[in-house]
């Protein structure tokens, strides 16, 4: 067998206990979701039960998603609105701020105070526990009549995200060959020009990247949402949280919105494959 | 617009982001700060009153919950972090390999992580539920006894830690992985041809220069899991007791339960400032890595 290291030989007992270990992480990784997916179609009494096999063990109904989707239907439409709506546009402001400032850190030189220690100022403020603005926030959002509002999220969610647009935007346009710019300015084309029409195309992957990286933490998302959108802007983690009443934990609840709630950012990791790893480690490993 | 020169152009690229995030995050952390020398009980009082370093003595030399908390936190981060380092280096090692299917298994543990916390935290709390939890019924199914995973004190922390490394092991495997691909071949060839094992390949060539990468992700890994929050408030809601408190969890109660917003923020800089050490640590990093 070939490794991308050089040459190796495996025994076949050897390659069959490297599949077995692989086997057996994939099990633990997938199971909650594929037991979400089980209770999800199971009546309440027997969402705590431990059975598997829909038809032979269990009779499937769609109880749970009817729960969700017909009795507390505005609930959960509000939500899943909700997230989407703040997703969208908190990220959208992120990455149009963060392009705008990566490629000025990229491209020019700032000399009074250093191109890398703007930069590195910048991602520092990523590193930030958000419970620690929790006071003022709440203070400012109270004064602005805002508390519940999805306002207030959307502000929220883009100074989370800021940080890192700014930094990954720098770490593509870094990578990208500026000659194009330079001869277009040279050509005339004013600089606001030569990035909006030269650069930005050519970034494009990069754009995509950071948009979506930004939704999949908004998305995510929990402290500010509990605490600014706790009725009219709740966001399907709050409702996920509510699931847990006096009574105990509804099973079948838990289980149907997850799955509303993981579909999303799980679909838009796919996607991100190529860049997810780089934008997780802020630009420290690159695929 | 075009008549800006160069010189006011970069800045009025670099601007709006800058302004947003002094507004956003420096000012709110700044006005931490002067709250953290008043008391201001928010549901009682209506305007702060100057206390000084009080809130500071109090948390430090009088109040035993902040340093079970910070231990807890600690205690959670490193156990979590190098569990994951551990798993994601011998799941990175054999994945590097190719085989069939290779991609298969690179998508599926991308899933955890990917899902929101709060989320994967329900669905534990429902999985590990001591009495008509699956895993419960599954252990005793087999002849194991049942485990208290979230009623003992003594179990419970670890519990979180559990599905952490649930959660965030295929990030160190990842970022591992990417990192093993972007190795020079010819070195192993080499070592190869010297007639090397795997294991002293392992030992000699790939650690060495892998280190920096396994720093790096490790102090990601560990600042992120030092806010600690959903997975608390999801399986155990900071319980039995307050035994899987965090810090993160501590500051969201005095402040947004109590409303003792003073309180609040003075132990929100108890808490950045701990965390400050591990941002420098990985700020340096990146000094390193971007020159």
């Amino acid at each position: 067998m070939i490794t991308e290291h050089g040459i190796q030989r495996r025994s076949p007992i050897g390659i069959v206990i490297v599949f077995l270990i692989l086997v057996i992480f994939a099990i633990w990784t997938i199971f909650p979701i594929i037991w979400a997916i089980i209770t999800s179609f199971k009546e309440p009494g027997e969402s705590f039960k431990a059975t598997f096999i829909p038809f032979k063990q269990f009779k499937p109904t769609l109880y749970a998603w009817q729960d969700a989707f017909v009795t507390t239907r505005d609930r959960t439409l509000r939500s899943l609105r909700n997230s989407i709506v703040i997703a969208t546009i908190s990220s959208a402001i992120a990455l149009i701020l963060g392009a705008f400032a990566g490629y000025s850190l990229a491209r020019y030189e700032f000399k009074k105070w250093k191109n890398k220690d703007i930069s590195l100022f910048i991602l520092s403020q990523r590193m930030f526990p958000p419970v620690a603005v929790l006071i003022p926030y709440f203070l400012i959002m109270q004064k602005l009549h805002l508390l519940d509002n999805i306002t207030a999220i959307i502000i929220v969610h883009t100074t989370m995200n800021l940080p890192l647009a700014v930094w990954l935007m720098l770490d593509f346009f870094q990578d990208l060959p500026k000659e194009l710019e330079e001869a277009a300015l040279i050509d005339g084309c004013g600089h606001l020009k030569a990035f909006l029409y030269i650069a930005l195309p050519i970034a494009a992957p990069g754009l995509v990247a950071v948009y979506v990286l930004s939704f999949i933490f908004s998305w995510n998302e929990f402290i500010f949402v509990i605490v600014f959108g706790y009725m009219k802007a709740m966001t399907l983690p709050v409702m996920i949280a509510g699931s847990l009443s006096v009574r105990g934990l509804d099973f079948w609840k838990v289980a149907s919105l997850s799955i509303v709630a993981v579909i999303p950012p799980v679909v838009l990791a796919l996607v991100l494959s190529r860049y997810l790893v780089r934008g997780l480690t802020m630009g420290a490993i690159k695929e | 617009m075009e008549t800006l020169g160069k010189k006011n152009i970069k800045w009025f690229f670099l601007l709006p982001a800058l302004a947003y995030l002094i507004i956003m995050a420096i000012l709110p952390l700044v006005w931490t700060l002067t709250l953290s020398f008043t008391r201001w009980h928010a549901n009682v009082m209506p305007k702060p009153k100057w206390v000084g370093l009080g809130n500071f003595k109090y948390f430090l030399f009088e109040d035993p919950r902040f340093w079970h908390d910070l231990g807890f936190t600690c205690m959670y981060v490193g156990i979590s972090v190098t569990v994951e380092l551990i798993i994601g280096l011998i799941l990175a090692t054999l994945l590097s390999q190719r085989f069939k299917g290779k991609n298969f298994f690179r998508v599926l543990y991308l899933i955890p992580m990917a899902c929101p916390p709060i989320a994967v935290a329900f669905l534990w709390r429902m999985m590990l539920h001591p009495d008509i939890g699956v895993i419960n019924s599954i252990l005793t199914s087999i002849g194991l006894r049942a485990v208290k995973w979230t009623t003992s004190p003594k179990v419970a922390p670890f519990t979180i830690i559990m599905v952490d490394i649930w959660e965030w092991t295929p990030f160190m495997f990842l970022a591992l992985l990417a990192a093993f691909q972007s190795l020079p071949t010819e070195l192993y060839q080499a070592a190869a041809v010297d007639g090397a094992s795997s294991w002293q390949m392992f030992v000699y060539i790939t650690l060495p220069l892998i280190t920096p990468v396994i720093v790096t992700i490790s102090l990601i890994r560990a600042i992120d899991a030092f806010k600690l929050f959903e997975l608390v408030f999801g399986i155990t809601g900071a319980g039995p007791g307050s035994a899987t408190e965090s810090l993160s969890y501590y500051v969201y109660l005095i402040g947004m339960k109590w409303f003792k917003l003073g309180r609040g923020s003075a132990v929100s800089w108890l808490f950045l400032a701990v965390l400050l050490i591990l941002a420098m640590l990985l700020i340096s990093r990146f000094k390193k890595i971007k020159s």
